[in-house]
Parts: C-alpha cells; structure tokens; sequence
C-alpha cells in the first residue's frame, strides 16, 4: 500500500514539473513559405536540453560568461525566426497578420507590453511579457517592417536587465543593446 | 529449366545495384558529404587517417568528444541557395537530429546550419559551414558532463582590456 502512495507521489511530482516547463511552439505553416522569399534567414531553436547542452561550453572563470550560463540553464526554450526580403511587399499585412495569430494562440497568460503600429512606414512591433505569479516568464518580440520581419520567443525566468546577456546567441545581438541603452542607475527600464 | 532459375537471378542481381543507385549513396555524414559533391560539383579533401584522428580525439579529450568527422571543400565558388541546402541536408542526415541555427542567405557565401542529437548521456553536433569560397563539414559526439573540465584547459583569459566576447 505504502508503494502504491510513493508511486502515486512520484507520479503527481513529474506531472508539476512537466507542466511548469513550457513549450517552444512548432514552427509556423507559413515559415518555409517566407524562408523561400527572404534574401537572408536566421532560425534558432533551442529547448531546454539543448540550452543546457549550450550552456557547457561557456566559460566558467568568465564572470560575463557564467551569468549567461546561469540565465541559459534557468531557461525553457529560445525561439528566433528572422527573416529579411529584398524587397517591400514581399510579406504582405495579411500574412504578418496570420503569423501574429498563430504565435499568439493560447496567450492568455502573456501581458502586451508594447503595442506600436506606424501605418506611415508600415511598421509593427508587439512585445509580450509571460506573468506567473507576479514573475516574469517569458518574453515575445513580434516586429514586421516592410523588408523584415523578426520573431523571438524566450520562456522561461527571464529578466528585462538580463536580456543583453543573450546577446551571443544566433539572431538575438540586438539584445546586446539592452544595457548599453539604459540609463546608468536605472532598474531595467529599457527602451 | 536452367534458363528459367537463371533469369530471377540475374533480374536480382540488377535490381540490388539500381535500388543502391537509386537511394543515392546512403545517408548520415557520408550522405551529406556525397550530395553536396553532387549538386555542387566539389569534391570534399579527403583527411588521412581521420578514423585514427577521431580516436585520438576520443582520447585526448577524456572522452568528452568522439566519433568525428570532417569534410573539408575548398575552391567552393558556387552559388548557393540556403533553403536548398538546408533541405539537401536534411534529407541525407539521417534520423534524431534537430536543427538549432540556420543562418541562411539565398544565393551567399555565407551558410551555416547546426544540428543536434540527444545520443542517451552524450549530445550529437552537426554541423555545414559555409563561408566565402570554403565549406566544413564537421559531427561530433560530445559528452557534457566532461566539457566543462576540458574547455577549461584550452581557455586564455585577457586582461578585459579589449572587451571582446569572442563567442564564435
């Protein structure tokens, strides 16, 4: 009897755990359709596993080097799809739209932080903030210019103060930014 | 009667050679390396010894890396349409592996994609790098739990003056 508790427990924990990781989103149908348009792509998916994996080849007497390493391992997943065309109208607003949608899907937990359109330039950028009890969990960048657009998705505990130190992963540099930008003595508070 | 049994024999002994053919010389790191030589018309340099360099590297590394491979093309001039690639490799790679980068342009010099593997307690790396008129072809199997200990061997520290992450 006293296994069949344990058994039960052990199950109840693995089932928390599982749930508290969240999941990378599988590609976007529309993804190799705009990767066969774009004149340059970038594509990064790293799960949990793997940004562990990654996380092994820092450098661990590097200070810089082991902040990231700790911010990597707390991470559930990075997820960057870049794409740039060489010319306007290649990605249409209807298809930017189905893209924000399909990304969006299910986001009931995620908070807009920012919420710009530019009809002048044709210009769009959404940025998404992941709340679990009061804590950040995840971020998402949706960004469409007439010759770009950039989506980046990161789960897991993240901090805005933290982000430039992503900043050597494929497709994420301009997270290197971040810091450089803020104001000396300011808490976070970005652009 | 002789006739008749040497017939099924020799539509045997045909079809076995065109099914080889047909599959285009197989697949994993070989198949990689054979469809790049296909479609791009380049031949990989060939790395004497590379078994007996893959075992010493097994060795010297505490057995942190293992079972490498590595193709090298120079003089690879050819333009080249990432997404195809992209595609050609996949297709010849073999089963388990995800990619986690691509860097892709559509007619470039500049291509990278990197893959990897969960192999049980090591991780599969995968890697096509191209870049100006040369491509690398590299899979390693590297153990985690031992990296640590060995890239610390191999780290040179500056004095932070240059600043310089040097994460490539």
């Amino acid at each position: 009897m006293k296994k069949i508790w344990m058994v039960a427990l052990v199950f109840v924990v693995l089932v928390s755990v599982a749930g508290a990781q969240q999941q990378l989103p599988a590609p976007s149908p529309l993804e190799k359709e705009l990767a066969a348009k774009a004149s340059d792509v970038t594509e990064v998916t790293l799960n949990k596993s793997m940004l562990g994996f990654a996380a092994k080849f820092m450098d661990k007497n590097d200070k810089d080097d082991q902040e990231a390493k700790q911010l990597i391992q707390g991470l559930d997943g990075i997820y960057v799809r870049e794409y740039e065309f060489d010319h306007e109208g290649e990605v249409t607003p209807e298809k930017v739209e189905q893209l924000r949608s399909y990304y969006m899907a299910g986001s009931a937990d995620w908070q807009p932080m920012v919420h710009e359109r530019e009809t002048k330039n044709h210009e769009t950028t959404d940025v998404l903030m992941k709340m679990v009890n009061g804590e950040p969990h995840g971020l998402f960048v949706f960004t469409a210019e007439p010759k770009e657009l950039t989506i980046v998705m990161i789960l897991g505990p993240i901090k805005m103060e933290d982000l430039h130190k992503l900043h050597g992963i494929g497709g994420l540099g301009a997270l290197g930014g971040i810091e450089k930008n803020k104001p000396k003595g300011g808490k976070g508070d970005s652009e | 009667m002789r006739g008749l049994v040497l017939v099924p024999v020799a539509a045997m002994a045909l079809a076995v050679p065109v099914a080889v053919l047909a599959n285009g010389g197989g697949r994993g790191f070989d198949g990689v390396v054979d469809v790049i030589e296909a479609r791009y018309h380049v031949k990989a340099t060939k790395i004497p010894f590379m078994g007996l360099v893959s075992f010493m590297a097994h060795g010297a590394s505490h057995g942190a890396a293992s079972n490498l491979h590595v193709a090298e093309f120079e003089d690879f001039h050819a333009d080249v349409d990432g997404q195809e690639l992209d595609r050609l490799v996949e297709d010849r790679m073999g089963d388990g592996w995800s990619r986690v980068v691509k860097e892709t342009s559509k007619a470039g010099h500049e291509q990278t994609l990197v893959f990897m593997r969960d192999e049980g307690a090591r991780m599969g790396l995968f890697v096509v790098d191209k870049d100006g008129g040369e491509m690398d072809v590299v899979q390693v199997s590297v153990d985690p739990s031992h990296l640590d200990s060995e890239l610390g061997k191999y780290t040179h520290h500056h004095d932070g003056k240059d600043g310089d992450g040097g994460t490539d």
